[in-house]
């Protein structure tokens, strides 16, 4: 077997520039597949966990009646604790369950503020500034002034925002909202910083004041509209599902709130878990297109060498033989190709992983529906180079026993009659 | 017991809707040892001749016997392993693999075969090409030796596994006399010597002059035969 390696190899130097034309086209369709696969993963981690941030946590909790109306944002269905009891109370008890690191709350609700000539419409959020900053790191995006304090009438905002104001750090704003009560009031907050995330949600649209102070103006004592449990990763969410279920269920609380695990929490997280099995289909048929070239490269060596052919059946050489001969030196292509592809796709991976690629053009234009970073940094993983090469191989091996059979076919009497 | 027994052999081809006969009834016998070429002109069924004692195509009807065992019934498998162990073939062109050496060409036939170590594959080959006149000029590729070096490749290649019978399809025709007279010169030395079974095809005169038994074939049948001194005699 190990002779027939060696010629199957040897083979390849025969036309050199066929050869190299087929080996090309294995290793650019496993570089994409490779670099493809590092910016998909890069735009979905990121993006992943971008929601986990600003939507769902890793387990989301909401009142279920709010949980059909969440685009509304009403105050009339809120968190307010089991049986009652309150927010604070019921965040304690949730910090409790094993795996849970955080309960982060949030109340969010829409507000209005008029400029000379304009009305600007924002979305308030509520929040607790110590875990807030913990859990998403929304100071480390201060570019003036501090964040927000408890207790005090603040709000931070992002620089788009302060400009549609016309309003600079200090200045005083005020703003419109509708209470629980659906009274409509307005009351006058000081600007106490400024935030830049390049994310159009963050920085156009999204205001924050304390917890307390949205508590009070919206008429919502110690309630919120959602709290977002934190475990020690995404990962691992799922392990700790249960045990909050439970604590649900203990106190009666499993009809009245909705609790669910990130990847279930919003539409736009599943749609992405789809798509990145349709993605894995994507890659097959990018080098299954690679693989043509190989296969024609095969079909003409096939035909150039039908003699030769006749002469190793003469020699003794089986059909199988003749199979196996033919998908080896096809697979000693995909061998040498995937290997280069995966190498280059790395190594144009793990540059890009470290500069990125500037998506603000895009992402600017997309408005605060879709929560995606401006600038993605596709992942570097051996991983994904395992998997490219391994795809170009197995790929062009089985391709390859369509010219293989052909040659198999072969009457040897016949083939040594060709000329 | 004779090595090789053909019994009303016929072989018919069909192209399209039409039958084209090459053999119509050969019988033949060929002793073990017989240095034997079939003489004909082209087209005469030398080649498809050669092609049923190989075992690489069948007949249409008729019997062929290998060393006493009918070929008719043998799956392709149990074919192939009868090339491998007991069939060597030389051809007209050569059809010497070009990305491998003289050595490697060799080496590839006697691979094929089983029971063999390394050591004594490697010491098989090196000896038979030492024999065909090729010592120093084993790592050479076929495309660094002459028509003549290119053929003796193609008769250790077929010598080296110590087959029962040599099969050889026009193996001069590419070669000049003097080159031509060397080959078969080999061949004749590698009968006596080995004992060896030849059994080559021809139309060159000259070849003829070499052989210990000759058999002609016109239409696809055997029309002449002649042994030893006749064959001098007549040429």
């Amino acid at each position: 077997m190990k002779f027939l390696w060696t010629l199957a190899a040897k083979n390849l130097f025969r036309n050199r520039l066929r050869s190299i034309v087929s080996i090309i086209a294995i290793a650019i369709s496993v570089m994409v597949v490779v670099f493809a696969r590092g910016l998909v993963t890069g735009f979905i981690d990121s993006t992943f966990s971008l929601y986990i941030k600003y939507d769902t946590g890793h387990i989301k909790v909401v009142n279920q009646e709010y949980r059909q109306k969440e685009r509304l944002f009403s105050l009339n269905y809120p968190v307010d604790g089991f049986n009652g009891e309150g927010l604070t109370s019921m965040i304690k008890k949730l910090e409790g369950v094993e795996g849970i690191e955080m309960a982060v709350p949030r109340i969010k609700f829409g507000a209005m503020a008029s400029t000379d000539d304009d009305l600007i419409t924002m979305l308030g959020w509520g929040v607790d500034p110590a875990k807030e900053s913990k859990f998403t790191g929304i100071e480390k995006q201060l570019v003036e002034g501090r964040m927000i304090r408890p207790g005090e009438k603040e709000i931070l905002l992002g620089k788009g925002l302060l400009k549609k104001l016309n309003r600079q750090v200090g200045d005083k704003v005020t703003i419109l909202y509708n209470t629980s009560f659906n009274s409509f009031k307005g009351a006058t907050l000081r600007i106490a910083g400024v935030i830049e995330s390049g994310m159009p949600l963050l920085n156009d649209t999204i205001f924050y004041l304390p917890l307390d102070i949205a508590q009070e103006l919206l008429i919502m004592p110690d309630q919120a509209t959602e709290v977002l449990l934190v475990t020690p990763n995404a990962k691992e969410a799922a392990a700790f599902y249960p045990g909050v279920k439970e604590l649900f269920t203990a106190e009666g609380a499993e009809e009245r709130y909705s609790v669910e695990p990130w990847n279930k929490a919003n539409s736009v997280l599943e749609y992405m878990q789809v798509a990145i099995r349709i993605y894995d289909v994507i890659y097959v048929f990018l080098v299954l297109l690679a693989s043509i070239v190989v296969i024609n490269t095969m079909v003409m060596i096939v035909k150039e060498r039908t003699r030769e052919i006749g002469m190793m059946t003469a020699l003794g050489l089986q059909s199988r033989d003749i199979l196996k001969l033919f998908i080896m030196e096809g697979t000693v292509m995909g061998i040498t190709g995937s290997l280069l592809g995966a190498v280059l796709g790395g190594i144009v991976t793990r540059v890009l992983s470290v500069n990125g690629f500037d998506y603000s053009a895009i992402v600017s234009g997309m408005g605060d529906e879709f929560l995606m970073n401006p600038i993605i940094y596709p992942t570097f993983s051996v991983t994904h180079m395992i998997y490219g090469f391994l795809l170009g191989v197995i790929v062009t091996a089985v391709t390859c026993i369509i010219p293989a059979r052909r040659a198999a076919r072969l009457e040897p009497s016949e083939a040594l009659r060709e000329f | 017991m004779a090595l090789l027994e053909l019994k009303g052999v016929e072989k018919i081809y069909q192209q399209g809707k039409i039958e084209v006969p090459a053999l119509r009834g050969i019988d033949l016998i060929v002793e073990k040892g017989e240095f034997t070429t079939i003489f004909g002109p082209s087209g005469s069924g030398k080649t498809t001749l050669l092609n049923m004692i190989g075992c690489l195509d069948k007949p249409t009807k008729g019997e062929i016997y290998f060393d006493g065992q009918e070929l008719g019934d043998l799956s392709k498998k149990e074919l192939a392993l009868i090339r491998r162990h007991n069939i060597g073939f030389i051809f007209q062109s050569y059809n010497l693999i070009p990305v491998l050496s003289a050595y490697e060409n060799v080496e590839f036939a006697i691979r094929l075969t089983d029971g063999r170590t390394e050591s004594e594959m490697r010491k098989k080959v090196l000896d038979i090409l030492e024999a065909v006149g090729l010592a120093g000029l084993e790592d050479r590729r076929p495309n660094e030796l002459s028509g003549g070096q290119k053929q003796r490749v193609a008769i250790a290649r077929a010598l080296v596994k110590e087959p029962k019978l040599v099969l050889a399809d026009e193996p001069t025709a590419n070669l000049d006399s003097k080159t031509s007279d060397e080959v078969l010169e080999i061949m004749v030395r590698m009968n006596q010597q080995l004992g060896t079974t030849f059994i080559f095809s021809t139309h060159d005169p000259q070849v003829m002059e070499y052989a210990g038994r000759l058999i002609e074939i016109r239409d696809g049948k055997v029309s002449r035969e002649k042994k030893g001194e006749d064959i001098r005699v007549h040429h």
